[in-house]
């Protein structure tokens, strides 16, 4: 099975998140901060990482630029989460290597069929 | 003064001693002269006064004698009476004949000559009256002309002797003259030559001793006339006069020179004062101006000791020498003293302070000028306006010459600049901190939005996530009644979500933080881009759109806001128009402006509310009535967008019939 890490302080948005992976199919390993996304992202190896950018400690911007830095985890697909729509502020997540942006508020439909169709890809 | 020079004495003295000679020997000259000439008067005189007339009585004396004895020989022979009248006439001129002779007599040796001729002549006369007595032609007479004759011969040997001696006088006579005149003449050629000589020299010598140093005198006077002010006479010499002269040129063109230093000193400190006036009036720092006009009073006065001190306490200072500790002291001297009483920009000198012309001097100040063993001080009052804002006290210790005049008053020059730069300094930190609070400000607001817009939009996510997931029931299944709930839920949590992202959209442009992004920009092809964005959705409702753009309209602008001006206005048009309506935009080129009108049919706005159309969270009464959506911030934002590129908006609406927005934008220059 897929196994799909996301990466959000904000506890209601992990279990909204978590809870559409899981209905379409994915293994989710829920984290709350930047430190325990990385953690996990290396232990795990999950397909896809979704990042909230504003966590505590590390960012989810700083998280992404570390697990690109990693030859274990450099091919990891990641999609960035952000409540933030300035545009520095995506292009500072596109430059650190994320696959895509998605702002906040978000659609969880949306959310899925974005990182269902990010990993048919790469299968492909 | 060289022994030489002195020798020469004055240039009246060279020319009397010059002309002295001359007039000695022309004098000379003149009286040989003359005394040749009388010498030769007189032998003229004498030969023809007495030589030249005794010769000739002496002559006719013979010739009478002559006569006579020729007559009475001729008597006696042919005793013819008539010689005998020859004989008598003789006898009747010899006695006028023998005097007259007589009276020419001049010397003893003459008047003998003369006495033994006239006894001859006598002796004859006697023997010659016996003779006439014979009878002629007898034996007695020729024996008596026997006699007669040789007393006749020792009379004519007597005459020859006197002619002779005559002839010999008027020969050493002549002779005599001859000599004279000669001698006469050698000497007065000598005399005359010598004179010329003496002339020719004493020019030389007079050349040499007033021509040269005068020439040299003159070239120098040139070269000072010419500017070579450090040209003098080196060695004066020649005649006191010309020496005197060149002395006080020389005097004179130190003084020259002393005076164009003073002059280039002036110029010197007019010139820092004038740089340090410029650099004082235009510091904008105050630290650093009190320290930029201590250092630069100092160094341009040669000051020891340079002391600021500010009405409010607060003082700056310079000093020299490591004297940090006396300034100190005089920095912390209240100089109230002064800041009370005293005229703004007036002058205080140590003499002022000593000879109590100005006000009293504290004690503790005395001190400090004492301490530093200050020479001269002086304080200047400074201000702007009528506002005293300190005082600058300059101190000069030790030998060190006091300030001039010309000194003090650019410093006074310079203090009067500090005061003007002082106030300006403090004017623009003071506008610093407005600016930097200003920034501060507006970064706390900046800072906040996005605070706010985050913190608003993570629950917004949560709510918006989780009913999304109720109405696509993934829970399960829902009733009518939850479904038209959750759609007012959902309808409003949208609404949110709009407002949210305007209020932020705003607040940046009001902070005109994008104005960053202007570029060239054509208008005609963004009005294309709207309308193919809203066309399907006119479509939709059932509403004419027509849009035409003309002309250049070209703008210098941020293509993303203008884009969304264009999308406000023409989906504001659609939204508040019903189906059956119709919508235009219109854009035009009107001089230096690209205009664009967006007009609907529209329920249009109430009169009484048009004036508020533009603010945040306007929604006109008629439309909240008919709950047509909206966060009332698209019109806000418009006009920011609009301000912020330089143009303006402007409504017309009548209620129930239609409105018409107008944009006037600036096209590209």
């Amino acid at each position: 099975m897929t196994a799909v890490l996301i990466a959000d302080d904000d506890a209601d948005i992990r279990d909204l998140v978590a809870f559409k992976l899981e209905q379409v199919g994915y293994d989710v390993i829920a984290v709350e901060d930047g430190q325990s996304a990385l953690e996990a992202a290396r232990r795990n190896q999950p397909a896809l990482a979704v990042l909230d950018v504003s966590m505590p400690g590390l960012s989810g911007i700083d998280v992404c630029r570390m697990l690109r830095a990693d030859e274990t985890t450099q091919g990891m697909l990641i999609v960035m989460l952000t409540a933030r729509v300035q545009e520095q502020d995506i292009e500072g997540g596109f430059g650190a290597g994320a696959d895509d942006y998605v702002t906040k508020p978000f659609s969880p439909r949306e959310l899925v069929s974005r990182i269902q169709s990010l990993l048919t890809r790469s299968r492909a | 003064m060289s022994s030489r020079a002195r020798r020469t004495g004055s240039v009246g003295q060279l020319l009397t001693r010059a002309f002295s000679v001359l007039f000695v020997l022309i004098v000379i000259a003149g009286a040989a002269g003359i005394t040749a000439t009388e010498v030769q008067v007189r032998s003229v005189r004498e030969l023809d006064d007495h030589v030249f007339p005794m010769r000739l009585a002496n002559a006719e004396l013979r010739a009478v004698m002559t006569d006579a004895q020729r007559a009475l020989r001729g008597y006696l022979l042919t005793a013819d009476t008539r010689f005998m009248e020859s004989y008598d006439a003789a006898v009747q001129d010899f006695p006028g004949l023998a005097d007259r002779l007589d009276d020419l007599v001049l010397t003893l040796s003459e008047s003998t000559a003369v006495v033994t001729q006239v006894d001859r002549a006598e002796a004859w006369w006697a023997l010659a009256d016996q003779q006439r007595l014979v009878p002629p032609r007898s034996d007695q007479a020729v024996e008596y002309a026997e006699q007669g004759k040789n007393l006749f011969d020792a009379y004519l040997v007597e005459n020859d002797a006197l002619d002779d001696t005559m002839a010999a006088r008027a020969e050493h006579l002549g002779r005599r003259a001859e000599r004279l005149r000669t001698t006469t003449e050698a000497s007065l050629t000598a005399l005359t030559v010598l004179a010329a000589l003496l002339a020719l020299t004493a020019g030389l010598y007079t050349r040499r001793k007033i021509t040269r140093p005068l020439d040299r005198l003159v070239r120098v006077l040139g070269e000072l006339t010419g500017g070579k002010l450090n040209a003098r006479v080196r060695r004066p010499d020649g005649p006191a006069e010309v020496r005197a002269v060149s002395e006080a040129v020389n005097v004179f063109a130190t003084e020259i020179e002393r005076n164009r230093r003073d002059e280039q000193e002036m110029a010197r400190l007019r010139q820092s004062a004038r740089e340090l006036g410029i650099t004082v009036r235009t510091h904008l720092n105050e630290d650093e101006l009190l320290a930029e006009a201590g250092s630069g009073l100092g160094r341009m006065l040669g000051a020891e000791h340079v002391v600021i001190r500010l009405t409010g306490g607060r003082s700056a200072r310079w000093c020299t020498r490591g004297a940090e500790g006396l300034c100190d002291r005089l920095a912390a001297a209240d100089a109230g003293w002064l800041l009370d009483t005293a005229v703004q920009g007036s002058v205080w000198s140590v003499e002022d302070v000593r000879g109590g012309a100005g006000p009293e001097v504290p004690e503790e100040e005395r001190r400090g000028f004492r301490d530093a063993h200050a020479s001269g001080v002086f304080s200047v009052v400074f201000g702007n306006g009528t506002e005293r804002l300190g005082v600058v006290t300059l101190l000069v210790a030790g030998d060190a010459p006091p300030w001039s005049l010309g000194e003090i008053r650019m410093a006074e020059s310079v203090v009067a600049d500090l005061g003007h730069g002082l106030t300006q300094a403090r004017i623009y930190q003071a506008e610093q901190e407005v600016v930097s609070r200003l920034q501060e400000i507006d970064d706390v607001k900046t800072d906040f939005m996005s605070t706010v817009s985050h913190e608003l939009r993570t629950p917004l996510t949560s709510i918006a996530g989780y009913l999304e997931m109720l109405v696509d029931e993934d829970p399960g299944p829902l009733n009518e009644a939850q479904t038209k709930m959750l759609a007012v839920i959902s309808r409003n949590t949208s609404r949110l979500r709009g407002l949210i992202e305007d209020l932020l959209i705003l607040s940046r442009i009001e902070a005109g933080t994008f104005r960053a992004g202007r570029d060239t920009v054509d208008l005609a092809w963004l009005i294309s881009g709207v309308q193919a964005v809203v066309t399907p959705a006119a479509d939709r409702a059932g509403i004419a759109l027509t849009v035409r753009a003309e002309g250049d309209l070209r703008l210098d602008a941020d293509s993303d806001q203008i884009d969304r001006v264009l999308s406000n206005l023409l989906s504001n048009a659609l939204k508040f128009t019903p189906t059956g309506g119709a919508v235009s935009l219109t854009a035009r080129r009107e001089d230096d402006q690209a205009v664009v009108e967006v007009s609907d049919t529209g329920m249009g706005i109430p009169a009484g509310e048009q004036d508020q159309l533009f603010n945040r969270f306007f929604r006109a009464s008629n439309a909240n009535h008919l709950a047509v959506p909206g966060t009332g911030m698209g019109l806000a934002i418009t006009h920011a967008i609009v301000r912020n590129h330089g143009g303006t908006i402007t409504a017309t609406s009548v209620e129930n019939t239609g409105t018409t927005f107008t944009v006037r934008l600036p096209v590209l220059s």
